[in-house]
């Protein structure tokens, strides 16, 4: 291979906001000298779907990728056809993202890797070099976050729901022990994140009939796709973070700290055709002999030894 | 101005449990820069302490020094003055002005310093000074029990020396002083 | 031939240099400064130096009081000096904490620990689980097989882990040096073998502590590098704050606590956060509030050692910070107040005190705690140490001081410990009284007692109310068994003394009387009774004084061992430094103690250190002895003493000189004591042959026979000097496999010489008996030719100056005459002499061809002329030898030798003096 293209963009994050530039250089490496018929960059911006047929029901005809939806489809002329000098040739460039002609009519939603709803933006660099040649093309991802002007104004409320959790409030069976001799525990969790804050709060045993072996947060991804008539949704588990280790003491207050996952995460998106929500589950598990007999035990599935209280769990970008 | 503290047979503790209380008080550390000692302390915390009065510090071997890796003889050079120091016992007979100026020629120094007779002594001859600080402690010599403790402080500057004398006599410090300048004919042999 | 004439007293007035008075001298006028100050140094050594012996002691170790020295120096220093100090003290406090707690051989690995357990190495117990699982299986509880693997193997694998951390991250797969590094993090989840854990502590840590600065610096250098390598700021000033760092150091710098905060358990997590910890600097401005979150969620950590050890952890990367804070500390510490007080209220404890079953899980969790309140009160300053005790509950408010609520008792201690001294002595009352209510089984109480008494002690002229203190400290010790008692009561005993408590001085003394007798003690009281007693010798300087304490010598008597021993030690220390000991009553009880000390003292190993120290105390008692003009008492002490401690050999040569002194002593006081010098000199003869050592021997009996002769015992002193040439010939030149000093030799016959001086000639056997005797030792001998000429040219002065008319010195006692007396006009005397010397002077010469050194024999024949160029006239039969020596010199020196030159211009100047003609030029 003689000749070689790089697309490299100037933040090393490669993060953007609609309303900024996309900068960065073309590298061409060639041996010899090249002659071509035009350089051109694609930017591509979608919402990709998919239903698995698992998660979706009955309807096996479903099964499959639904139509990708559009954010961004532009091809920019960089050069006109020219030639290279052997050696490195860098080629800067500097693309507005959002077109300035066609007003609001794109919506950019963020950069999200989930297990259903991908949105993922890519620029390609093409190089032209006629009919007897292959063109010379490379691509690389860069990610959206969304203008600062867009976002809410106001500062997120720093309100927290106050939760109990006690062998009343479980939907689900639990161990006769614990329903007799019961338990409490009372916190604070905020339902409203910012990004790039940690998901905060407090929990506090304030008793339990059995000891406990570990307390959990589950921040839960929830990716709605709606299908015809029918909205198909999955709750998949993006991070578990355990807050307490064994049987911590009554009544002592234990924090809530969870960095969210960068790229795993994006601010809650409820569009039209699909929408992104996030929930987080407070799950406490005691100590049983049962436990043990189910040692790979999906942490979702409520079981005997465990109490739980999932709350809704908003995320948004701030200024 | 160089003081040099020359002092000997102090045979402690065979002979005496220390120095005098009126020696030891005018002994302070700090204003002696050299201390030549000529031997008998006999053990070894006497050393420590003329350590403590004067890191620099110079012994011959008597012969009932605990340490016996002292030297017989030394020489020093202090400013102008080149300095010979030896215990004394070897000499024959012991004090005897002929056989200390044999000592001093062997060695080729400007002043030397023996000790033994436990007797404050100070001569002068062609070759130079000789000078016995005398027992510091006052111990019985091999000659006679009568001894009166005593010690030498030599003040050097350039070409002259005063010999301060200090003596315990009858429970009283008496200090007397010896003035004596290097001539021309010796100079020679202070390089 | 002719000896030269001498008049020794007018060569000496001739010469002698004029005295004057001297009123001002370089003596005259000490300031008193350095007086003080020497005074001072001794009363410091006195308290300080565990051995009494100051000048001999060895170098004391480097004791933990270096370290704490340190710590007062920190505030003055640079930050990079107390980066310096802080990693030393880490580093000296975990090797502390991987030896304070005993590993054995095996540990048991449970299966979270499968890092380590990998390649096989481990012995499987249960077979249940074949397949190791991949770490990060988090169902700990799934598995029960333990297994087995050496502590060696354990710590050998986690070295293992750290190079591979290390290799990848320079390798650029730092995501794999994060990964291993959890692994390695989550080893500190598994608290099963308890006493492992210390050192599994240090050994993780010791990775995190790398990863954490490995991540530091490339975050670093991403802030202070573009990425083609410019340099565009500087961080290295340590006060750069969050504003100073570029946004994609910063974005880097997030990324990594956005990856550590997805580890899923706690404690690990929480390790890894701490090991980075110190990024946050780059990223928020006050990162120090970020410690308290981390104290917060350590408080999820149930388990009582593995969230102790995490305390430490936050305490030892929060020093990172530079920065004064101390509230998570103070956090840190109530947290772990609290886990001890559950720990001592759960059922299974009666009285509400710690089960003792709990006690090494306690003492395991201590050194977290000790160090947490070290950091603390690291440079607290008086304002902020208020804080911290109404922070730590002691005191109700900076006003209103102490609550009166307890304090666990081991969290006490350590803050006993810790407390600047000035607040211990002002409100030791109060403290006192906080530990009397604080009597959880944590910590032995009275060993909180004991450290208030050490503390007060430190500064004991500010304690507000001693006689409070006191009194209520002997009303809690009176409670208490023998053990628990003395190590009370030693603490306070300073204290007790300085005050003058005489009182509570006495009860002390007849408590551990009444608690003593009938029972053996055991180390540990006889260590403290060491301590008691030895304070007490110190603080009377008068050693009469303490053995008139009511009980001391029958405490004395009830100890045994080596304690008993080094009492012995410092009572004999005490009793000879201050100059002799004269009251007979002492001097029995302290040879009584001698003896039990030399008893006490391993004779077979006398070389040893330890027993030489003995043996020189003992040598020091003897010889500080004085039982003043008691002089046959004192004699006979002698020789009880050669009897008594036979083994020590260094004491006999004391007991030779000193019987030697007692007799010149009596012999002063004027009075006739012949009988008594008799019986000295007897002694001395009798004791010098057990001495090792020819030449020692040979000095002593020349020290012995001049006593004598000063005694006006001439008969006595030709025994001794008889002995001495007996001495002589019986020595060599090896003696024993070690070379005999040469110098040692001739410099003991030359002083011989010398003595033969005064000593009168025997007709009976010679006059000339002895100088023929050493003249035949000459002869037989194999010794050195430079040896043998000295000795001949000492034999020539000798004679030279036995020929003249009148000696040079005689013996100060009137009885004995001199040789000039007593051969005075004796013709035959002199003529005896010269032909003496007719067959010496041939001699010398062929001796000195017989050196073969070149430059020595040059330095003989200058020598050998000399003696003989002052001891003869210069006449025809002298002058040849002269010459002959003087080229034999100018032929191996070089005609610039100094000492050629003056020995040539000495000889000419003799040559005038003499009368024959000067015909001959040299």
């Amino acid at each position: 291979m003689s000749t070689k293209i790089e697309l490299s963009l100037s933040r090393p994050n490669r993060i953007y906001r609609p309303s900024e530039p996309l900068e960065g250089k073309i590298v061409v490496k060639s041996a010899s000298s090249i002659s071509h018929y035009g350089i051109r960059i694609a930017l591509n911006g979608s919402v990709t779907l998919q239903v698995r047929g698992g998660s979706a029901g009955v309807i096996e005809s479903l099964y499959g990728v639904l139509k990708p939806i559009t954010i961004l489809n532009r091809i920019i002329e960089i050069k006109p056809s020219g030639k290279f000098v052997s050696g490195t040739t860098e080629i800067p460039f500097s693309i507005t993202l959002r077109n300035p002609k066609e007003e609001d009519s794109e919506r950019f939603y963020e950069t999200f890797h989930g297990t259903d709803i991908s949105i993922q933006y890519l620029a390609t660099v093409e190089i032209m070099r006629g009919y007897l040649h292959k063109s010379l093309s490379a691509t690389v991802e860069f990610i959206v976050e969304s203008d600062k002007a867009d976002l809410l104004n106001q500062p997120v409320s720093p309100e927290m729901v106050i939760f109990y959790i006690t062998q009343d409030t479980q939907r689900h069976p639990i161990l006769p022990e614990l329903k007799s001799g019961g338990f409490r525990i009372t916190g604070r969790i905020s339902t409203q994140c910012p990004m790039l804050e940690p998901l905060g709060g407090e929990l506090t045993v304030e008793a339990s009939a059995l000891p406990i072996c570990s307390i959990d947060i589950h921040l839960l991804r929830v990716e709605s796709i709606l299908l015809g008539e029918r909205i198909i949704t999955e709750t998949s588990l993006v991070q578990t973070t355990q807050i307490a280790d064994g049987d911590i003491f009554r009544n002592m207050t234990v924090p809530i700290y969870v960095i969210l996952p960068r790229l795993l995460t994006c601010p809650t998106v409820l569009a039209g055709p699909f929408s992104i929500e996030f929930k987080v589950a407070i799950v406490i598990s005691f100590q049983s002999e049962l436990s043990r007999l189910h040692p790979k035990s999906d942490p979702l599935t409520p079981r005997l030894w465990m109490a739980m209280e999932t709350l809704p769990l908003e995320l948004v970008r701030t200024r | 101005m160089v003081l040099v503290l020359a002092l000997g047979d102090l045979h402690i503790p065979h002979r005496a449990a220390d120095l005098p209380p009126k020696f030891k008080s005018m002994l302070v550390p700090g204003k002696i820069q050299h201390i030549i000692c000529t031997g008998n302390l006999c053990i070894k915390e006497v050393q420590d302490y003329l350590k403590t009065l004067c890191p620099d510090l110079h012994i011959t071997r008597g012969e009932y020094d605990e340490e016996t890796r002292y030297p017989e003889t030394k020489t020093l050079t202090i400013g102008q003055f080149k300095l010979g120091l030896c215990h004394g016992h070897q000499v024959i007979p012991w004090g005897d002005l002929d056989s200390l100026a044999m000592l001093q020629r062997q060695l080729d120094v400007d002043i030397l310093v023996t000790g033994h007779t436990h007797q404050f002594t100070a001569y002068k001859h062609e070759g130079g000074v000789v000078i016995n600080p005398g027992s510091a402690t006052g111990a019985y010599s091999s000659m006679t029990y009568d001894v009166n403790p005593s010690f030498v402080l030599m003040d050097i500057d350039g070409l002259r020396v005063v010999v301060y004398v200090y003596e315990l006599i009858d429970g009283e410090v008496k200090v007397d002083k010896i003035d004596f300048k290097k001539t021309a004919a010796t100079t020679h042999s202070a390089h | 031939m002719e000896f030269r004439p001498r008049n020794y007293v007018a060569e000496e007035q001739s010469h002698a240099l004029p005295r004057s008075r001297a009123d001002i001298h370089p003596l005259s006028s000490p300031s008193p400064q350095p007086i003080l100050r020497q005074v001072d140094d001794s009363a410091e050594n006195r308290t300080t130096e565990e051995f009494f012996d100051p000048l001999r002691a060895p170098d004391s170790n480097p004791s933990v009081e270096v370290v704490d020295e340190n710590d007062f120096e920190r505030s003055s220093n640079g930050i990079d000096d107390s980066v310096q100090v802080q990693t030393k003290e880490w580093t000296s406090f975990k090797r502390l904490l991987m030896q304070r707690f005993p590993v054995s051989k095996m540990i048991s690995v449970s299966s979270m620990s499968n890092t380590i357990v990998r390649s096989g190495k481990a012995h499987e117990k249960s077979s249940s689980s074949t397949h190791l699982e991949e770490l990060d299986d988090s169902q700990k509880s799934s598995e029960e097989s333990a297994k087995v693997i050496t502590r060696q193997e354990y710590v050998s694998r986690l070295h293992e882990l750290k190079d591979e951390i290390n290799r990848a991250w320079h390798n650029e797969d730092r995501v794999k040096s994060l990964k291993l590094s959890i692994k390695v993090a989550r080893l500190l989840m598994d608290t099963s073998v308890l006493n492992f854990y210390p050192t599994l502590f240090v050994l993780v840590t010791d990775v995190l502590d790398m990863l954490g600065e490995m991540v530091w610096e490339r975050i670093r250098q991403k802030a202070e590098f573009a990425e083609d390598g410019a340099r565009f700021c500087s961080l290295r000033a340590e006060n750069f704050g969050a504003s100073d760092v570029p946004a994609d150091a910063k974005e880097t710098c997030y990324n990594w606590f956005c990856k550590v905060g997805t580890i899923r358990e706690l404690l690990p997590r929480i390790y890894l956060e701490l090991a980075i910890f110190p990024c946050w600097r780059f990223l928020i401005e006050q990162p120090a509030e970020s410690l308290q979150r981390l104290v917060t969620m350590t408080r999820g950590l149930a388990d009582p050692l593995a969230s102790a050890y995490c305390r430490l952890y936050i305490a030892h990367r929060a020093q990172k910070l530079l920065s004064h804070e101390t509230g998570h500390l103070i956090t840190c510490v109530n947290d772990i107040k609290l886990i001890f007080t559950r720990m001592s209220s759960t059922k299974e404890t009666a009285r509400g005190g710690f089960d003792d079953s709990k006690r090494p899980l306690v003492s395991l969790m201590e050194p977290s705690v000790e160090f947490i309140m070290k950091s603390i009160f690291n440079d607290a300053s008086p304002r902020r140490v208020g804080r911290v005790l109404v922070d730590l509950g002691i005191w109700r408010s900076q006003e209103e001081l102490f609550c009166g609520s307890p304090c666990v008792s081991i969290v006490l201690h350590h803050l006993l410990k810790e407390l600047p001294t000035d607040i211990v002595c002002f409100h030791a009352l109060d403290i006192l009284q906080l530990i009397n209510c604080s009597n959880d089984n944590s910590y032995d109480q009275y060993l909180n007692y004991r450290l208030v008494g050490l503390r007060l002690s430190e500064q004991m002229s500010q304690i507000a109310t001693v006689d409070a203190i006191v009194n209520e400290v002997i009303q809690v010790v009176s409670e208490y068994g023998l053990d628990e008692y003395l190590k009370v009561v030693d603490a306070y005993l300073d204290i007790i003394l300085q005050n003058q408590m005489d009182g509570h001085l006495k009860t002390i003394l007849e408590c551990i009387l009444k608690m003593a007798s009938d029972k053996v003690l055991a180390e540990d009281e006889l260590a403290s009774l060491q301590s008691i007693l030895v304070k007490l010798l110190s603080h009377f300087k008068d050693l009469e004084h303490v053995f008139s304490l009511n009980h001391f010598l029958q405490i004395l008597d009830m100890m045994h061992g080596s304690s008993r021993s080094i009492v012995n030690m410092h009572i004999l220390d005490m009793a000879t430094r201050n100059g002799y000991v004269h009251d007979p009553t002492t001097i029995q009880l302290l040879f009584e103690i001698s003896q039990a000390l030399h008893s006490d003292t391993d004779l077979v190993n006398m070389k040893n250190d330890d027993n030489q120290q003995q043996a020189r105390l003992i040598s020091r008692f003897v010889r500080m002895v004085d039982h003043g003009a008691a002089y046959e008492r004192h004699l006979e002490f002698l020789a009880e003493c050669r009897g008594a401690f036979g083994s020590i050999i260094e004491l006999k040569e004391i007991l030779v000189h000193s019987s030697n002194c007692l007799a010149t002593k009596a012999l002063k006081d004027g009075q006739n004591h012949t009988g008594f010098v008799k019986s000295c000199i007897g002694f001395s003869e009798v004791t010098i042959p057990s001495i090792s050592g020819h030449i020692k021997q040979l000095n002593l009996y020349l020290e012995t026979a001049e006593v004598a002769l000063l005694g006006g015992l001439v008969s006595h002193s030709d025994g001794l000097i008889d002995s001495a040439i007996n001495c002589l010939q019986s020595s060599d030149l090896v003696e024993g496999s070690r070379t005999v000093d040469s110098d040692g030799i001739l410099s003991s016959i030359r002083k011989l010489c010398s003595l033969l001086i005064m000593v009168p000639g025997n007709p009976e056997v010679g006059i000339l008996h002895i100088p023929k005797s050493i003249l035949s030792i000459i002869q037989s001998r194999s010794w050195s030719p430079r040896l043998r000429a000295r000795l001949l040219c000492a034999i020539i002065s000798l004679s030279a100056t036995l020929s003249q008319e009148r000696l040079p010195y005689h013996v100060d006692q009137p009885e004995i005459m001199g040789n000039d007396l007593l051969f005075f006009g004796d013709s035959s005397y002199v003529h005896e002499l010269l032909s003496l010397m007719e067959s010496v002077l041939p001699n010398l010469v062929d001796i000195i061809e017989q050196e073969s050194s070149r430059a020595a024999r040059g330095s003989m024949s200058l020598e050998a002329c000399n003696c003989i160029a002052s001891s003869f006239k210069i006449n025809e039969h002298v002058l040849p030898i002269c010459s002959k020596l003087i080229e034999t010199a100018k032929s191996c020196l070089n005609a610039n030798d100094k000492y050629l030159t003056s020995t040539i211009s000495f000889l000419d100047k003799n040559l005038h003096a003499a009368t024959v003609p000067s015909s001959i030029t040299i």
